[in-house]
């Protein structure tokens, strides 16, 4: 049976971010999280990959323990099991932390056969952890797909690679990355939400896996966050005022103010 | 951990783009690159690895290199993760450089991360600006880079590992042309075994150029939005830059809605802009729009809203009816019979 795995994040929902002017964070109180958008393109793909060849899928998560929520969304889409990667050592883990517990998590699961992913998260938006994860568990990551079969444990695929379309083949376990707009992600059904709250969520923290010490958002992750600025676009923000008239013989006025004159084409009009 | 007194130098890695030009992006770099060289007093070295490498040497010796090392091979000609991986983590290896720069492209942000992991360093992806500063260590690099969809920025730094590596994205930085004195050109030899690659190609790959858009070039650009209500209407963006010789872009909407190519998207999953002047019609302005647009020097803003958000992001405010005033300039632009 195909053991797929879908990697998600749980984001805030960014409307209205704030910044608290004393620390310098953003404040996250209030602010509603979501499963991260990217994410849903991915476990679309599993979840028809799982049904195309009888398979089953697990959604892995790895945060707070709030982030079990939208394990529970997953499980509502239809995946049959979740796993939660939740350790307070792990908290303020950046992109390379993160890779090397995922690793952990990986070797520890030990049977896998296709990990998707989404493209980037909507918070930090590195966009490195696939390219890690591939390097971590030394498996192909495949990305810009758009036909894919499997026959007999290999895996076969069309993809966009440079400025070329490639027929591939490659043995499994492989890490696909999922292109947004690759599918349309399906609603969760009332049976599905239903069924969310009947499933276990599995626990996974430092202990489970006998870490290796190396482990440690706060201390061990090379990157560190030293100041968050809130962007202000500074602009003119003048408003042209007057009849309809005025305001177009004043943008023309801006136009030419550009450069921008008429061309000639040399060419009749479309008519 | 190794000592990070060992590393030294500021490393860029060359991106050769469709095996024919030295990537634009690779040049601003080494601007920049040299300026952060000059301050801590150590070397810039350009990274090459090509098929026939030694054809964009001269190019890359314009642009204020100390030293370049290359590899020259036919396994080279296209960009290959295991391949490049592999033999820039041995060069890493050997010669410790203290910051390492890639262009913020496919190819650069998949080696970026992947020798990043090998060296169990850090990476700031999409950088906006580099500084070096004493305030969290000596000489330590300040990457600033946008976060939260644009929202805000922050500021990042690799305290105690290295190379310290970002990646950058095109337009970040200006290119300028700068020749030092006996540029010191070393080649090393290339040994990759690429019998045991886990990836097989079947058939020939067919070349496949992607739609692709001028938008980042372009000097002016027309938007459009939902709010021009209907494909008819969205059709005239193309007449007036048919006139103006502008570039049509839109928003998210004007694609689900059938009336735009997904290519011309501006905004965080699209393109970004650098326009002299961006015009954008019926155009709310979600962020996921505003990101694409900053980089425009001049921003006017058509919509009936008095209260859109696009208007606290543009020069010239104009509430009216977008599908209006787009006929009059038609009117004004349009190339008599």
């Amino acid at each position: 049976m195909l053991k797929i795995f879908v990697l998600i994040k749980q984001v805030p929902y960014l409307h209205n971010l704030e910044i608290d002017r004393r620390t310098g964070t953003l404040i996250r109180e209030g602010v509603e999280n979501i499963i991260n958008p990217d994410d849903l393109y991915a476990l679309e793909l599993g979840l028809s990959l799982k049904e195309q060849y009888d398979g089953e899928i697990t959604a892995m998560t790895m945060g707070p323990p709030q982030a079990d929520f939208a394990l529970r969304e997953c499980l509502a889409m239809g995946v049959d099991h979740a796993i939660l990667i939740s350790d307070p050592i792990f908290a303020y883990s950046d992109t390379l932390q993160t890779t090397l517990v995922l690793k952990e998590a990986f070797d520890n699961i030990k049977d896998y056969d296709i990990i998707i992913t989404g493209s980037q998260t909507s918070d930090s938006s590195t966009g490195q952890m696939p390219y890690q994860l591939s390097e971590a568990l030394d498996i192909p990551l495949i990305t810009d797909i758009f036909t894919m079969e499997i026959k007999d444990h290999d895996f076969y695929c069309h993809r966009n690679f440079g400025h070329e379309s490639q027929h591939i083949q490659t043995g499994l376990p492989i890490l696909v990355r999922t292109q947004r707009h690759f599918n349309e992600p399906r609603h969760i059904s009332l049976k599905g939400i239903k069924r969310a709250f009947e499933k276990e969520i599995e626990m996974y923290n430092f202990d489970t896996f006998n870490c290796p010490d190396y482990l440690d958002g706060c201390n061990q992750s090379p990157t560190r966050l030293v100041k968050t600025e809130k962007i202000i676009l500074k602009r003119k923000n003048e408003v042209i005022d007057g009849t309809t008239k005025d305001k177009i013989e004043r943008l023309i006025h801006i136009m030419q103010e550009h450069g921008i004159e008429r061309i000639w084409t040399g060419m009749s009009q479309d008519e | 951990m190794s000592d990070i007194t060992e590393y030294k130098d500021v490393w860029v890695f060359i991106e050769i783009k469709d095996h024919v030009e030295v990537h634009e992006c690779a040049l601003e770099i080494l601007s920049k690159a040299r300026e952060i060289a000059d301050q801590i007093g150590q070397k810039l070295i350009a990274i090459v690895l090509a098929l026939d490498a030694e054809q964009y040497l001269p190019t890359i010796e314009d642009y204020g290199v100390d030293k370049i090392i290359y590899l020259s091979h036919n396994d080279l000609k296209h960009y290959h993760e295991r391949v490049f991986t592999s033999l820039i983590y041995n060069l890493i290896d050997k010669y410790k450089p203290s910051i390492f720069l890639f262009p913020s492209t496919e190819a650069g942000n998949a080696l970026a991360a992947r020798l990043a992991y090998r060296c169990r360093t850090g990476l700031i992806s999409d950088v906006l600006n580099l500084e070096l500063s004493d305030d969290y260590g000596n000489n330590l690099l300040i990457s600033d880079k946008p976060a939260y969809l644009g929202n805000v920025l922050v500021k990042i730094i690799c305290p105690s590992t290295r190379p310290q590596m970002c990646t950058i994205t095109m337009g970040t930085f200006q290119k300028k042309k700068l020749k030092k004195k006996d540029v010191e050109i070393e080649e090393v030899e290339y040994n990759y075994d690429i019998n045991g690659l886990k990836i097989k190609i079947l058939g020939a790959p067919i070349r496949k150029d992607k739609p692709s858009s001028t938008l980042s070039d372009a000097k002016f650009v027309i938007g459009g939005g939902h709010g021009l209500n209907s494909k008819a209407n969205f059709d005239k963006l193309y007449d007036l830059a048919k006139y103006t010789n502008g570039q049509v872009g839109g928003t998210r909407r004007p694609i689900m809605n059938g009336w735009m190519p997904e290519h011309l998207q501006i905004g965080i999953s699209g393109e970004t802009i650098f326009s002299d002047l961006y015009l954008s019609l019926g155009i709310s302005g979600a962020i996921q729009h505003v990101v694409g647009i900053t980089d425009s020097k001049t921003i006017v803003a058509i919509n009936k809203d008095p209260n859109a958000p696009i208007f606290k992001v543009a020069d010239y405010c104009i509430i009216g009816d977008a599908n209006e005033i787009l006929e009059e300039l038609l009117d004004h632009y349009r190339v008599p019979e």
